[in-house]
């Protein structure tokens, strides 16, 4: 039973409310499960969201999910804890908003200061350095906060560019 | 390993990727096989990105690295980056450093 015909239930249905997918998982801080998790979002959101959105959503999440990845592995843990993290979008008026947490370390500060793209050296591109300033330029009301050992991002990406 | 089928002519070396994500889980090996081929190719390079429709910061990361490894007068061309590509071009501007090229160059 879907949760319309719950709520319609009964000698005096109500009308139907319009429901919205959200997506909710946790998982290993690895880059395979991070393709496995944005694959699944995107079908979980496909028939509500434009492509455009869903692009720059996907983009958005693997620059972050990918950063606690690379961080859980470069403070060696115990073979047997593996890090983990959750991830949580649901669709809001204006846009998709996300929160994800993890129990890596404290974010460094610079990274949520307003960035500019590393220098364009023709003779010497850089070869990263992108990750915040996507993630700047393509979300908004950017919030972090630490909370006891856990690390928690939250951010709305619009409907509409 | 990264999926890529070289086409090589008198001419030029012509790599279409038969990768859906460029992304973090593949960038290293992605980098180290292109780099490959297009250094033992010795020739100007055609990469067909038709099928490629996700890419994130790593797998930038390793077509720079890729651009860097090719002697600067050696031409590397883009060509069919679907939205989701252009995208991290465009807004890293690094769609000012690639020579990025419509499709439709690539029928033959």
């Amino acid at each position: 039973m879907s949760s319309s015909e719950r709520q319609n239930a009964g000698p005096k249905p109500r009308p139907a409310i319009r429901t919205q997918p959200m997506f909710h998982r946790v998982l290993q801080a690895e880059p395979q499960d991070v393709r496995q998790t944005l694959e699944d979002l995107r079908i979980r959101f496909a028939k509500e969201v434009s492509a455009d959105a869903m692009g720059r959503l996907e983009l958005v999440l693997a620059e972050v999910m990918n950063n606690v990845a690379e961080h859980a592995s470069a403070t060696a843990m115990p073979a047997a804890d593996a890090r983990s993290m959750h991830l949580c979008v649901v669709m809001h008026d204006n846009g998709l908003s996300c929160a994800i947490t993890d129990d890596g370390g404290k974010l460094p500060a610079d990274c949520l200061l307003p960035r500019t793209l590393p220098a364009l050296d023709p003779l010497d591109l850089p070869e990263g350095g992108f990750g915040w300033c996507l993630i700047q330029g393509l979300t908004q009301s950017l919030c972090y906060y630490r909370e006891g050992q856990r690390n928690c991002l939250a951010f709305t990406v619009p409907y509409h560019a | 390993m990264p999926t890529l089928i070289v086409n090589e002519t008198e001419t030029q070396l012509i790599v279409v990727v038969e990768e859906a994500r460029i992304d973090a889980a593949i960038a290293t090996r992605f980098k180290d096989r292109l780099r490959e081929i297009v250094l033992r190719g010795r020739k100007p390079v055609r990469l067909d990105m038709r099928r490629v429709d996700f890419m994130d910061s790593s797998g930038l990361g390793a077509m720079i690295a890729v651009r860097k490894a090719l002697p600067e007068a050696l031409p590397l061309v883009l060509e069919g980056l679907t939205p989701n590509v252009e995208r991290v071009f465009r807004l890293t501007r690094m769609d000012s450093v690639f020579d990025i090229r419509p499709a439709t160059t690539l029928q033959e």
